[in-house]
């Protein structure tokens, strides 16, 4: 017999106890992987998109706490497209708007309504390239003052709309002309169109939320042909002579910077660690019933001459091993729940399927932490036991 | 090291044990050898404190004053308690204590996590070897509810042979089983400490137990009254005037 084995046959000689608490546990550290994974999905996506449309400078208005309430003057924009070292600019004014999917029948009729993330981009955004366009085609610069829009794939699938029909923005009517799959998270479940004509209906003329670019990269040191350009950036007067509200960084700053992302996370967290909590007291009892109800067991097990180490790691190794089960069963619910949920109209495609590994691992590390803690005390409670009174113990 | 103590495989000099609320003077002042492959039953009224003095010699609890010694060595020195009872101590119990949802075998196999190193295999073959020598071969897959009371004292018993140890302690080892089963987890116990030369400490209310002893030793309010007639064999060194065989 293997020490393990003995550990294994104290946790299945309650079966039930075993499984509610693996149950238990695992609903806390399913909870946590969940939206720890939906969290970190987020900003994979955002940092996979800044990959690979080979952005090296994202430009925002300084002190914005984000995109959405970010606000910089396309004169910005137009100067930085003028310097030489840049290779391509993106400007786009990102809101969420109202949307209603179909005409009212009369004037007392108040169409289905929800809110939609838009993104206004200018025709030469460099983005269009790498939108795959599923049917009808893309945006270009002929299409200017015909209030036209692309829609996201899992927009057209939760919204049940194609290339031909029309959409509603703030009480505006766009014809759809193309549905587009992006590897960006967001742009799947949101609706892209001409930026001067959504400026013109937001009332916010000359505005882009923010901006990104490429830079041409000619000497030795590619960071140093980056951070040039964005001290330039950084330098520039408006016609006052006064610099202008903008923050640029490198990508990876602003996604660190970013406030939508550093309240996911914290939510996230905050909502796990409360999860946790009930895992490990949940775990507290469960080992402490366990001890209590086996102290004339451990009584004998001490006269045999087990030190109190072997005890503790009996004990430990109990509540390891329902950690382990519960973060295997954790994870498998937390994965098959983000799946379903990115099916759900109701997250409008802004939820993507699937747990990163490493925060699996993370899930897994934190729950035989919790193993640990959990079983701790009652570890020491059975260590302290005294062979003669605890086989006196009925 | 007394002379005294060096004579026995394990001696308590003038041991006292009080329990915590004061009250009870369980043990005051016991003096006690036991030698190599000796048998020797501790009788006594209830309460006279027959098992306390089993639990400090088997160090499962410590004395408040005396000292006890195991080949001459005090074990109040001694860091590793659990080891040395694991090693040298075999326990058997009136209610037998075996772990329920182990198997014979695996019961058996309990107290060789802290014997001399062995794999798996080797310990559930000496297990097995185990369950043959007190007549459980046969039933080494069985769970300690499947077994009758009289089998489960001897497994019990192979449990306590599991680390090969000088001593064994029991405490009223017939006192849970008939007539019939007691003579033969009796006859069980007397012929493995004999054949394996082991000290036997009995405490026992059983005059039947203690009559195959070589040594009676009663007590009565926490003190050895009579520590009767040895049939033991000669000790290596002759014991010291003041100790005798108490």
């Amino acid at each position: 017999m293997y020490f393990v084995t003995f550990i294994l046959k104290n946790l299945t000689r309650r079966p039930t106890r075993t499984a509610l608490t693996v149950l238990g546990l695992s609903v806390s550290v399913g909870s946590m992987i969940a939206l720890l994974g939906i969290s970190e999905n987020f900003r994979e996506s955002m940092r996979d998109t800044f990959e690979k449309r080979g952005v090296d400078l994202v430009g925002v208005a300084s002190g914005a706490a984000d995109q959405l309430s970010s606000e910089v003057d396309e004169s910005v924009v137009d100067a930085v497209r003028g310097m030489p070292e840049v290779a391509g600019v993106d400007a786009a004014l990102v809101d969420l708007s109202e949307m209603t999917l179909r005409e009212p029948r009369d004037e007392s009729d108040t169409p289905p309504s929800l809110q939609v993330l838009i993104q206004a981009w200018l025709p030469e955004n460099f983005g269009y390239s790498d939108l795959d366009v599923l049917s009808g085609r893309s945006l270009t610069p002929a299409d200017a003052g015909q209030y036209l829009c692309m829609v996201g794939h899992k927009f057209a699938e939760n919204n049940d709309k194609k290339v031909g029909d029309t959409i509603a923005i703030l009480r505006h009517k766009f014809t759809i002309v193309g549905v587009f799959k992006s590897f960006n998270l967001y742009e799947n479940g949101c609706i892209i169109t001409n930026l001067k004509e959504y400026q013109d209906l937001s009332g916010r003329k000359r505005k882009v939320t923010g901006f990104s670019l490429r830079v041409h990269k000619t000497s030795p040191d590619p960071d140093a042909d980056v951070e040039a350009v964005r001290q330039k950036i950084l330098a520039l007067r408006d016609p006052d002579g006064k610099p202008y509200r903008v923050a640029v960084e490198r990508p990876e700053k602003y996604l660190n910077n970013s406030a939508h992302l550093r309240i996911a996370t914290a939510m996230a967290w905050v909502v796990s660690l409360v999860a946790l909590l009930i895992g490990v007291i949940s775990m507290m009892n469960t080992m402490a019933m366990a001890v209590l109800e086996r102290t004339q067991e451990i009584g004998i097990l001490r006269a045999v001459g087990w030190p109190r180490g072997r005890v503790v790691r009996m004990v430990l190794g109990e509540a390891i091993l329902l950690g382990v089960a519960a973060a295997v069963v954790g994870a498998v619910g937390a994965v098959v729940t983000t799946h379903l949920l990115a099916l759900s109209p109701k997250v409008n495609g802004f939820i993507e399927g699937g747990v990163a590994p490493a925060v699996v691992a993370q899930g897994f590390a934190i729950t035989v932490a919790i193993g640990l803690l959990g079983g701790a005390y009652p570890a020491f409670r059975a260590a302290r036991l005294l062979p003669t009174e605890a086989i006196r113990h009925d | 090291m007394t002379d005294a103590a060096a004579s026995y495989l394990l001696y308590a000099a003038g041991v006292r044990k009080t329990y915590p609320d004061g009250a009870v003077n369980a043990l005051n002042g016991v003096t006690l050898g036991v030698r190599e492959a000796e048998y020797v039953a501790i009788t006594g009224p209830s309460g006279c404190g027959k098992s306390t003095l089993l639990n400090l010699l088997g160090v499962l609890d410590r004395p408040d004053g005396g000292e006890v010694f195991f080949k001459g060595e005090p074990l109040s020195t001694r860091r590793d308690l659990d080891r040395f009872r694991a090693r040298q101590i075999g326990f058997v119990f009136q209610s037998f204590f075996l772990l329920p949802t182990l198997t014979a075998r695996e019961n058996v196999q309990v107290p060789m996590f802290e014997g001399p190193p062995l794999s798996a295999r080797e310990r559930a073959k000496k297990a097995d070897a185990l369950l043959d020598l007190v007549g459980m071969g046969k039933r080494a897959g069985h769970r300690p509810l499947q077994l009758s009371v009289g089998e489960r004292q001897r497994v019990a018993l192979a449990r306590a042979l599991a680390n090969d140890p000088a001593l064994l302690l029991a405490d009223e080892p017939t006192g849970n089983l008939d007539s019939e089963n007691a003579v033969r987890v009796l006859d069980l116990l007397t012929t493995l400490q004999k054949e394996r030369r082991l000290a036997l400490l009995v405490v026992t209310h059983s005059d039947d137990v203690a009559k195959r002893a070589d040594r009676v030793v009663r007590m009565k309010d926490g003190q050895v009254v009579d520590d009767g007639t040895s049939r033991a064999p000669v000790p290596r060194q002759a014991a010291s005037p003041q100790v005798s065989h108490v």
